[in-house]
């Protein structure tokens, strides 16, 4: 019985199923066909959150009532972030909306997808001389697809979206990848619109670890100042001496 | 449109007030124009007398070649049933107006926003901090002589799209017409 208290603790739960040790490149080749499967199963069961800005919202009801019917194709409108595979921003984003979109985009659960309806996204659209509008949405968050038009048509939405179901399909939807890899350019961009004190409530760093996904390019110059900030508000006292700096 | 066909509480006011220049613009709407100094004294009796107790908006324009700002104060009463909306100008340098806040509460929004919008300052209005506009460290947007495309150019960049076919469309002599 003693015996029992001296099995090794196993780190990685992946080599510990099968009792042996298992090499990297084995693991790999596992691991992509278990990913492949699971994107497969994914690509049929999507549930899109809608973040309606603009007049795109006016073409979804078309596209998801009886005669396009997008539940043929496996998509269901989702009311929160957490539970949502796919965020749709149809239509123009003010800088005031972008940083809510920003906020929507980090609580989703990878794998994530973010589809720009409408030229708007794409270069402000009709907004294109307006000092409030945002002009390329894949600066400030991954963009997996746009949609052309203004705003597009049932069928163009219906298109995008099979589309964008064959690429998750064939594992070729990486983009919110690209935010953990890159994290510190899009908090550049980020920090370049809303000044050098913004920052999320999520941790976007440690979930890039946790997701394997952390390069050399996800911290930098900008996450630098993330950790100045934390380590600054570390050092303020709790309570109403610290909501009063917070506010000024 | 003559006077004489105006409601009765508002014969009131205008006979109380002088340098009013009114002008009938449909059944159930006035344009009044009106001295600045004299404004807060026309709302006041309006209020009083004529029950505009309802401000619906203050509106702002910008003249430039005039050098000044024209406010629009615009009143509903249920009372009259006749919209009246009360022009004034200031001058555009000075920039500063009275609040009415005193006279119609919901005056403290509709200030701060064009505050924030054109830079005006209202003396004795509440609150005139930034309302809107997210992080805006700008001149007021809203000025006539703000360059919007310029803006835009330092802060923002263009997407890129330079496909095959516009290229060939160009070569032709076609293409974007600015």
């Amino acid at each position: 019985m003693s015996s029992m208290t001296s099995y090794p603790i196993y780190r990685d739960p992946d080599t510990a199923i099968g009792c042996r040790t298992v090499d990297e490149q084995e693991r790999s080749l596992l691991r992509r066909v278990l990913d492949r499967i699971a994107d497969h199963c994914r690509a049929r069961s999507l549930f899109v959150l809608h973040y309606c800005t603009g007049c795109g919202a006016i073409e979804l009801p078309p596209s998801m009532t009886s005669r396009f019917d997008l539940e043929r194709v496996g998509m269901q409108p989702m009311v929160t972030p957490r539970q949502a595979d796919i965020l749709l921003i149809t239509g123009y984003l003010s800088v005031k909306t972008l940083k809510r979109v920003i906020l929507t985009y980090e609580q989703m659960q990878g794998p994530k997808y973010v589809m720009g309806f409408g030229s708007c996204t794409i270069n402000g659209g009709m907004y294109w001389n307006s000092y409030a509008t945002v002009k390329r949405l894949q600066e400030y968050i991954p963009v997996d697809m746009y949609i052309a038009g203004c705003m597009p048509r049932p069928e163009a939405i219906q298109q995008g979206f099979l589309q964008l179901i064959e690429r998750i399909d064939s594992g070729r939807a990486t983009a919110w990848q690209d935010y953990y890899r890159r994290y510190d350019w899009y908090l550049g961009n980020q920090q370049a619109m809303f000044g050098e004190q913004f920052q999320t409530p999520t941790d976007v760093i440690a979930e890039a670890r946790h997701y394997a996904l952390a390069s050399a390019e996800t911290t930098g110059r900008h996450t630098a100042l993330l950790e100045q900030q934390l380590q600054q508000a570390a050092l303020m006292p709790v309570g109403p001496g610290r909501a009063a700096g917070e506010s000024q | 449109m003559s006077e004489a066909q105006l409601p009765a509480p508002l014969h009131a006011v205008f006979d109380e007030i002088t340098g009013v220049i009114f002008k009938r613009q449909g059944a159930r709407r006035l344009r009044v124009d009106i001295d600045a100094d004299r404004l807060p004294t026309l709302l006041a009796l309006l209020k009083g007398r004529a029950g505009y107790l309802h401000l619906s908006a203050i509106s702002c324009v910008d003249w430039p070649q005039d050098s000044e700002f024209e406010l629009v104060y615009h009143l509903g009463s249920y009372e009259t049933q006749v919209m009246v909306a009360a022009h004034i100008r200031i001058p555009r340098a000075a920039s500063r107006y009275l609040s009415v806040y005193d006279i119609h509460i919901p005056a403290g929004f509709f200030e701060r926003d064009i505050h924030e919008m054109y830079g005006i300052e209202f003396e004795g209005s509440p609150n005139m901090t930034p309302f809107i506009l997210t992080e805006w460290q700008g001149p007021p947007p809203m000025r006539k002589d703000f360059d919007t495309l310029g803006y835009v150019n330092q802060h923002y960049s263009w997407q890129q799209y330079d496909p095959q076919w516009l290229r060939e469309l160009e070569a032709r002599g076609g293409g974007l017409v600015e």
